[in-house]
């Protein structure tokens, strides 16, 4: 063959790959969302990450689920939000009815039989089940009755108005599907729930796990059915995931009108799992992507600077529920009195921070709660100001003294102890870019006042365990919340001191207001509560609110029903439907 | 011959297990990071009226530790400190160890369970590497077979070539993250032209046929590929070209030429064979790199590679799998090594007499 053959035959291999790449996929049924992540796992108990948990919830159905777009409790599988009882001052009881409809694929009505399972599933040993168990222990008995198969009652350790929603928020499983013997009904939940870790091996319980894992979504999909609206076509991970609306899905047949909570539009859903930012985006201008939510600030303000021209796009935006904060390690001896901690939070600009980071978009906060909450929002507080003066004015006040030259940092003594010199080290995940602006200004500001600061840009695993381990003065990171639960026990309370509560923060006052937060008998008086909370926060300043930031999600303008919510993932994928093309003139 | 290659071969895996070892016992050493990472984190996670404290999390702790089996001792060795007497004291823990379980099931090809999805390691590597090793594979072949013609001809007319020796010095110069973007920018932008798909392999379209499917599959490759090729080749072409170069300028070419042999056939015949004793360690480091991955370009073109599954892993101190990898890199990286010497034995036989 010569060379000229050769480069001929190049020649048209080329155009032929040109030619079959150049179609584009014209399936209108078919919705493509972006992911950052791959799932990692579909099993219903390991909450891996945010993408595990919007197929779970596509796949499974709770009792109750969050209609993102009122920011509300809807029931699902029950037929109305549970009835509260409390039993003397240490008990709750709350009473659900199923909807008569709710049914499994094979037609099998869901029962009161299938919630106690799946409860008992989450302290079954030997499975992946260990962040349920944390999150549902506090549920700790059902009771069913063989006359009534729809109806329960879920005991509560202890009284909390979070109750209500939080005792059905999780997917309920098929017994009979995992466990057709009912081998597990001869434990009670209470007895599980009290197997010590160390426990001797239970052949019964070893069963039913075994069959539980080979039945496992990441195994075989079709084994372990949920009762939810979507079920799962293909898995190729780190590739995409696909689901496909089912067929016969009870509410269709058996709801009219059918509850928002419980539509389901979009037939086919593609999610594909694009890592890099701006390829995503370059994927979304080509079509080949319909939804792309969560977007950087950047990719954002670059599309609104530079419209697509081969696929139009709709950008939506709302306030988010993620709150960028700084902590103090209130153990280090320099951070432990509130004064110091109040005067290092007049160096942070938030307003500047978040015209440079978010271009303007999202809010200030002058605690954790969102202020989007209006109920529970603390607006009698003032904001904390970009204040330099103030800063070294505060910390005069707090005892600290400036030397006479100009380069000369702040020292403080103590009685009986070494003389102490405010210097400070600011760790934050090295991969976020949004830390680093914070934590670079942080520093500069700080460096106007003498305050010497040492910035620690950390690998994420690195971070965590710091963190952890109290190995940081100041650290900048993110707070993810809800308007529905406010137990701050595990990141402010002295028990979680040693796990959550990084910053070491614990006084009696505060820890008695977080206990009476999560136990508070009224909504008003809980918001009278966290009102309180939000202040005593801002006088002790363990960590300083930066803001909250902004949801940002473009999607193709041929998409119809696309509704942002405030919550993760930022906007509701069941209302999805693509607008009919218009068709060729003749 | 064979019995140094033989005797290499055994000292090659000894020095894979003991490299896995040490991996693996230092790695398990720092697992109280990893166990929290596999947990949610408090702040990650919507915290309902059950979280809480630290003994609640102490229990969760435990819990998972029983079941990926890391309550075990570490070694068949460990040390206790008595709490009173600050005494030190060594324990023999017998086989009941987690390195000694990890051993024994690696031995039976059982490399272990992912501590973030529960799969197996040998099932997340292979996948991983049935796409690593087309895209590096193909990138590598291309970069050795461009590096050869463009050496020589680099070669032969060193001052007619001068524009493109600086083209591939500014391509040597760009970061491998640079080239990708610019490849993905302009050669799958709408805005320029969109003649390459954007992102990694899309679900497969069950109406195309075999044909169509693997043009698809090699044109998803095309930009990757170029990528991975356009940044190994001008360190190969430089070096090939330099030592081809030298040779020329010796008295055995200067010989050749007087017997009338043509500029090609002097390079083909005497002068390429000993100008490949350095390209020949550039070659062999390209071979740990093929199965390692190229992370960067995994991650811009959005390929599921072993780039990216180690990189993820290391993030997630997701152990079981960072020692898969590891391993695996390791072995390839020795058995580089060895092929390398035996490519030396070929290409010199100076080396062979005097070993």
């Amino acid at each position: 063959m010569t060379q000229h053959s050769l480069r001929k035959l190049l020649c048209i291999t080329i155009a032929g790959l040109l030619y079959s790449c150049s179609p584009q996929r014209a399936d209108t049924d078919v919705i493509r969302v972006r992911w950052s992540h791959d799932p990692e796992t579909l099993d219903p108990f390991q909450f891996s990450n945010q993408a595990s948990l919007d197929a779970v919830n596509l796949l499974h159905l709770g009792l109750l689920e969050v209609d993102l777009t009122r920011l509300k409790y809807a029931p699902v599988l029950a037929e109305s939000l549970p009835t509260t009882h409390l039993i003397g001052d240490s008990l709750t009881e709350l009473r659900y009815t199923l909807r008569a409809a709710a049914a499994w694929d094979n037609g099998c009505p869901v029962l009161a039989s299938d919630v106690a399972f799946t409860l008992k599933l989450m302290f079954c040993p030997d499975l992946p089940n260990e962040a349920a168990r944390a999150r549902f222990g506090f549920i700790e008995d059902i009771t069913t009755t063989a006359t009534a198969p729809r109806r329960f009652t879920l005991v509560c350790r202890g009284q909390s108005l979070e109750y209500l929603v939080a005792s059905g928020d999780f997917p309920i499983l098929s017994e009979a599907a995992i466990d057709p013997r009912g081998q597990l009904r001869r434990y009670s939940l209470r007895a599980l729930q009290r197997r010590p870790v160390t426990a001797p091996a239970d052949t019964v319980l070893l069963d039913v796990a075994r069959r539980y894992r080979a039945a496992s979504p990441d195994q075989l999909p079709g084994l372990l059915p949920g009762c939810g609206p979507y079920e799962l076509v293909a898995w190729e991970r780190d590739r995409y995931l696909t689901l496909r609306r089912k067929t016969n899905w009870w509410p269709d047949a058996q709801l009219q009108p059918v509850p928002a909570v419980l539509q389901a539009l979009p037939k086919q859903l593609e999610y594909v799992i694009i890592p890099d930012a701006a390829t995503a985006t370059l994927a979304l201008r080509r079509g080949d992507l319909d939804v792309y939510p969560q977007m950087p600030a950047r990719e954002y303000a670059r599309l609104q600077t530079s419209p697509s021209t081969s696929n139009p796009l709709r950008l939506y935006s709302s306030l988010s529920y993620s709150v960028v904060m700084a902590g103090f390690n209130t153990r280090q001896p320099v951070l432990a009195d509130a004064l110091t901690r109040q005067a290092l939070s007049h160096c942070f600009d938030a307003a500047g921070l978040l015209e440079a980071t978010q271009m303007g978009a999202g809010t200030r906060t002058v605690g954790i709660l969102s202020p989007a909450n209006r109920i529970n929002y603390n607006d009698s507080l003032a904001l904390i100001p970009f204040d330099l003066k103030r800063a070294a004015a505060l910390l005069r006040q707090a005892g600290w003294q400036r030397g006479p030259e100009a380069d000369a940092g702040w020292v403080r003594a103590v009685a009986n102890r070494p003389r102490q010199q405010l210097a400070l080290r600011v760790r934050y995940r090295a991969e976020e870019t949004l830390f680093a602006t914070v934590a670079l200004q942080f520093q500069a500001a700080a460096a106007k006042i003498g305050v010497p600061v040492t910035l620690l840009p950390t690998e994420s695993g690195t971070f965590s365990s710091s963190v952890h381990t109290g190995d940081f003065d100041v650290y900048v990171r993110m707070l993810n919340g809800n308007p529905f639960m406010f137990n701050f026990t595990p990141i402010f309370h002295s028990e979680a001191i040693g796990a959550g509560n990084t910053t070491g923060f614990d006084t009696p006052a505060s820890d008695h207001l977080i206990e009476a937060i999560t136990t508070a008998e009224t909504e008003q008086r809980r918001a009278h509560l966290l009102r309180r909370f939000q202040a005593l926060m801002q006088r002790e300043m363990p960590v300083v609110p930066l803001f909250f930031l902004p949801n940002r999600v473009a999607a193709s303008s041929s998409l119809t029903g696309l509704q942002v919510s405030s919550l993760k993932p930022g906007y509701a994928v069941k209302t999805l439907v693509r607008a009919p093309q218009p068709s060729p003139a003749p | 011959m064979v019995g140094v290659a033989l005797r290499r071969l055994a000292q090659t895996g000894l020095a894979v297990w003991a490299l896995a070892s040490v991996v693996f016992l230092l790695s398990y050493r720092d697992i109280d990071a990893a166990v929290r990472l596999a947990l949610p984190d408090a702040t990650e996670a919507t915290a309902g009226p059950g979280a809480g404290s630290a003994a609640d999390q102490a229990t969760q702790q435990a819990a998972l530790r029983q079941r990926l089996g890391l309550d075990l001792p570490l070694f068949y060795l460990s040390r206790t400190t008595d709490p009173q007497l600050h005494w030190v004291k060594w324990r023999w823990n017998g086989a009941h160890n987690q390195y000694h379980h990890w051993a024994m099931g690696l031995a039976r090809g059982n490399w272990g369970v992912s501590f973030r999805t529960g799969e197996a390691v040998t099932a997340r590597l292979g996948r991983a590497l049935s796409f690593t090793l087309p895209l590096t594979g193909t990138a590598a072949f291309l970069a050795v077979l461009c590096a050869f013609g463009l050496g020589q001809r680099l070669a032969r007319r060193p001052r007619g070539h001068s524009l493109l020796q600086a083209a591939l010095v500014v391509l040597h110069a760009l970061p491998l993250f640079v080239v990708a973007l610019a490849l993905l920018l302009t050669l799958a932008n709408p805005e320029v032209v969109a003649w390459f798909p954007a992102y990694g392999l899309q679900a497969a379209d069950a109406g195309l046929d075999t044909w169509s499917q693997a043009g698809q599959y090699a044109l998803h490759l095309v930009l990757p590929v170029a990528a991975l090729t356009l940044t190994a080749l001008p360190e190969l072409t430089l070096h090939l070209s330099g030592a081809l170069t030298r040779e020329l300028r010796s008295d055995y070419a200067t010989t050749a030429r007087a017997k009338g042999l043509t500029e090609q056939a002097i390079i083909r015949h005497h002068a390429l064979r000993n100008a490949l004793l350095p390209t020949i360690t550039l070659i062999a480091e390209l071979l740990p790199a093929l199965v390692a991955g190229a992370v960067v370009v995994e991650v811009v073109f959005a390929l599921p590679g072993m780039g990216r599954l180690l990189a993820d892993a290391a993030a997630a101190r997701d152990y079981p799998v960072l020692v898969g990898g590891i391993l695996l890199i390791g072995a390839a990286r020795l058995l580089a090594l060895l092929l390398a010497d035996l490519v030396y034995f070929w290409a010199d036989p100076r080396i062979r007499w005097h070993s």
